[in-house]
């Protein structure tokens, strides 16, 4: 092989090389974890150092909003096992479709001494409407 | 007329159309018949009456609030306005893959003109049939799992509405700008294959497609501005990207494309890198259609969801047969198409261009990794693992910021091969003008290493467009005798492809520090105010002065209003909104801005207390309106690139 097309070719496999360091370090650094209600309260090895992303069901009744400091207090229920519950807080604004029932996305640590989830993104899904809702009713 | 029974006509003479076109195509080629070929030909082209029929059906029922159809009673309602009706038609999955198949058709029509005097020519007819059994895909679809046409049992008396997100113009012309795009690259995936499977391989092809390659590139690129302008003035987060997977399946398809864009020119000059561009227009072509494919089938979470609705099936089986049937073909014709000489040095303008292909490319397989990376996880480990934003801007930056560098070096880089005493020439200014730039900007205070980074490599990149400019100004000068202000303008004109590329490039920079301000230097803060009370958020003072609430036709808008003063001086007023519309269940904030040159002011109100209380969401992004500009620009420069030169009579 001529030297300069090795040259080229090593610059290529030291990019490829770099990207591939790039993304596994972006995994590393960045990756979230799913885990459901229930297991955050049944896992005693939870990844402390990094983030957690949860999803269930805001309880009833359990909504308690200061919006004068933006923190909002809640309880989330596991999407299968409905005896699994969640304390949670989080500082910030109260999205429009946060309310009870609705699907909340939550991303944060979970605090094992208070038993009480910080979340640091909250998302709520309303139960938009979906072509198939005309076609039921 | 009966307009459902139109539609559903319609749709099934578009499909029979492509069909019998196909069918006579594949006669003519067998027999080596020609006038088969011509009336395949004809056909082909017919079915854009066919489907123009079917889609002017869909928007008349969307005029006249047929709501016994499903599709008109699922995204329109009488209160819609009619601006909003008309434009409902591709609001959700059925009616855009209508639109979809449409504009395909529209397309291919052009081309069969465009090609009529070509028809003896052996690729032509393989051209066609690619584009025949493409449209004859999404009309299977259409005529079967997703007509729009589909009736209800029943006929209610009002339709669901559209969401109001939805509502605004940017949102209107967003997804029907990112379709031309990803449909614009079928034409020349279809002339890359017709030129495999003929053995015309040539760069004919490349030649011949490059203005629709450059028109869907610029489609997409103006597409995923008017998105992230959408996400910006209407979704009120604040944000204009947000790293979504329907987002990224936009971006993937515009990496790819404007790689082939790059080497194309390099095939086009030198006749290297001709299997790379083959495999470049079909990586191209499929993550146009992985990303419909991801839009639709709802494997993926997404702010765009349309939720599952089968289609997933038909777009994988579809993906995975273009792209195996591709793979086959480029290994067929690898021995003819690969290149006994390639790249002279390391140093040189292509092996720039090799680079720059290589960067895009690893930054389109991180971001389509980063999508389906939660699929993947779950499947390997059966975990889920999943990751976000941060591992975009964290993978994808220093990528960036490399590919901005080479942007500069490439026209530093002679062709073939660089020497030393021209290398140390063209650099002096530019570098010079870069790390001068980056003292002064870590003097004022900007120490982290990414910002300082974007902006002195975006002071390099443009010093050396500048140079370029002067370059041909002054050549042009020495050549005519003109005064320099004359001659630029007539040179940027006369080399406008080269030069359109330029401004592309120039663009490109502006968006750079449009985004590197809005992200490095963003501030945000969130308060809740008594009427009176006030805020402060960098150089501004936000006092909450008046609260009214008034019925606007098919909504209910409370708007609170807010005296700005910037460094105690009065900098006007801001009124912002939240607007309950009858049809929907949530309420929408209606974004507040202030745009400077120096950084735009974004003010939402995201809830608004039983005494009319307000919480209020501030933030500052400096320079974003930079990105705005840059990105006309980069549309700007590519319409440039494209302006044919003095019309030439085809030789008949």
């Amino acid at each position: 092989m001529k030297k300069r097309a090795k040259k080229t070719i090593l610059a290529l496999l030291l990019i490829l090389g770099g990207v591939g360091f790039l993304i596994l370090k972006g995994i590393s650094d960045t990756g979230v974890y799913y885990r459901t209600v229930a297991e955050i309260l049944s896992d005693n090895d939870l990844p402390q150092q990094r983030g957690v992303r949860v999803s269930g069901n805001v309880m009833p009744g359990s909504i308690e909003y200061d919006q004068q400091n933006l923190l909002l207090r809640f309880m989330v229920r596991d999407m299968k096992e409905a005896d699994k519950t969640l304390r949670v807080s989080y500082r910030g604004v109260r999205p429009d479709a946060f309310r009870e029932e609705a699907e909340v996305i939550l991303e944060g640590r979970f605090d094992r001494t208070n038993r009480t989830f910080r979340a640091e993104t909250l998302l709520a899904k309303c139960p938009s409407k979906y072509e198939s809702e005309v076609a039921k009713r | 007329m009966n307009m459902v029974l139109l539609g559903n006509l319609s749709l099934a003479a578009a499909f029979a159309a492509s069909l019998l076109a196909m069918m006579l195509l594949l006669t003519g080629l067998m027999r080596n018949d020609l006038r088969c070929i011509e009336s395949g030909r004809r056909f082909l082209a017919g079915v854009a009456v066919f489907t123009s029929m079917a889609a002017l059906a869909l928007s008349r029922l969307f005029m006249t609030d047929a709501f016994q159809v499903e599709y008109v009673a699922s995204y329109s309602d009488r209160a819609l306005p009619l601006f909003y009706k008309a434009t409902s038609f591709w609001a959700g999955q059925k009616g855009s893959l209508l639109f979809w198949a449409w504009v395909l058709s529209l397309y291919i029509a052009l081309v069969t003109w465009n090609t009529r005097r070509e028809t003896r020519q052996k690729n032509t007819p393989y051209i066609y049939l690619v584009l025949a059994a493409i449209l004859g895909f999404f009309l299977l679809l259409l005529n079967t799992v997703s007509s729009p046409f589909t009736l209800l049992s029943f006929t209610p008396p009002d339709g669901q509405g559209l969401n109001p997100m939805l509502q605004n113009p940017g949102m209107i012309f967003h997804p029907p700008t990112l379709f031309l795009g990803y449909i614009g690259f079928t034409i020349p995936f279809a002339y890359a294959v017709a030129a495999m499977i003929s053995g015309r391989l040539d760069p004919g092809w490349l030649r011949k497609t490059r203005r629709w390659n450059i028109l869907s590139w610029i489609f997409l690129t103006i597409g995923i501005i008017l998105g992230g302008q959408w996400a910006y003035v209407e979704l009120g987060w604040g944000g204009f990207w947000a790293w979504d997977p329907v987002e990224n399946a936009s971006f993937i398809p515009w990496l790819v494309s404007t790689a082939f864009i790059h080497t194309a020119i390099i095939q086009e000059r030198r006749n290297i890198m001709r299997v790379w561009n083959m495999a470049l227009i079909v990586l191209t072509f499929l993550t146009c259609i992985f990303g419909t494919y991801l839009v639709r089938s709802g494997v993926l979470q997404s702010v765009h969801d349309f939720g599952a609705t089968g289609l997933g099936g038909f777009f994988l089986v579809f993906l995975l047969v273009t792209g195996i049937g591709s793979t086959i073909l480029i290994a067929e014709s690898y021995s003819q198409l690969r290149t006994r000489h390639s790249l002279e040095s390391l140093l040189s303008r292509e092996s720039t261009f090799l680079f720059n292909n290589v960067i895009l490319l690893a930054i389109a397989f991180s971001t389509l990794f980063g999508t389906v990376f939660p699929l993947i996880s779950e499947m390997v480990t059966g975990r889920k693992l999943t990751v976000g934003e941060p591992f975009f801007n964290q993978v994808n930056t220093p990528l960036f910021l490399l590919l901005l560098l080479l942007t500069g070096l490439c026209p530093l880089i002679g062709w073939r091969r660089a020497s030393a005493d021209n290398l140390k020439k063209n650099f002096l200014f530019p570098a010079t003008l870069a790390i001068a730039g980056a003292m002064v900007l870590f003097g004022t205070g900007v120490r982290e290493f990414y910002p300082l980074a974007a902006f002195s490599l975006a002071l390099f990149v443009s010093a050396t467009i500048l140079g370029e400019f002067a370059a041909g100004a002054r050549a042009r000068k020495r050549l005519t005798g003109e005064n320099l202000l004359v001659a630029l303008p007539r040179v940027l004109w006369k080399l406008r492809r080269r030069y359109g590329g330029y401004v592309v490039h120039f663009g490109m920079v502006l968006m750079v520090i449009g985004i590197t301000g809005a992200t490095a230097f963003k501030q945000e803060k969130e308060a809740t105010l008594q009427r009176g009370e006030a805020m402060t958020i960098g150089d501004y003072r936000l006092r909450y002065t008046d609260f009214r609430s008034f019925q606007d036709r098919n909504r209910t808008v409370y708007a609170a209003t807010l005296d700005v003063t910037r460094q105690g001086r009065p900098a006007g007023r801001m009124t912002t909104e939240r607007r309950y519309y009858i049809n929907a269940e949530q309420p929408t904030t209606e974004v507040s801005l202030r745009i400077s040159a120096r950084e735009d002011l974004y003010l939402t109100m995201p809830t608004i207390g039983s005494n009319n209380e307000i919480t209020i969401r501030a933030a500052i992004n400096p320079l974003l309106v930079w990105g705005w500009v840059g990105g006309g620009l980069m549309v700007l420069g590519g319409i440039m690139a494209i302006i044919p030169s003095r019309r030439r009579r085809p030789t008949p």
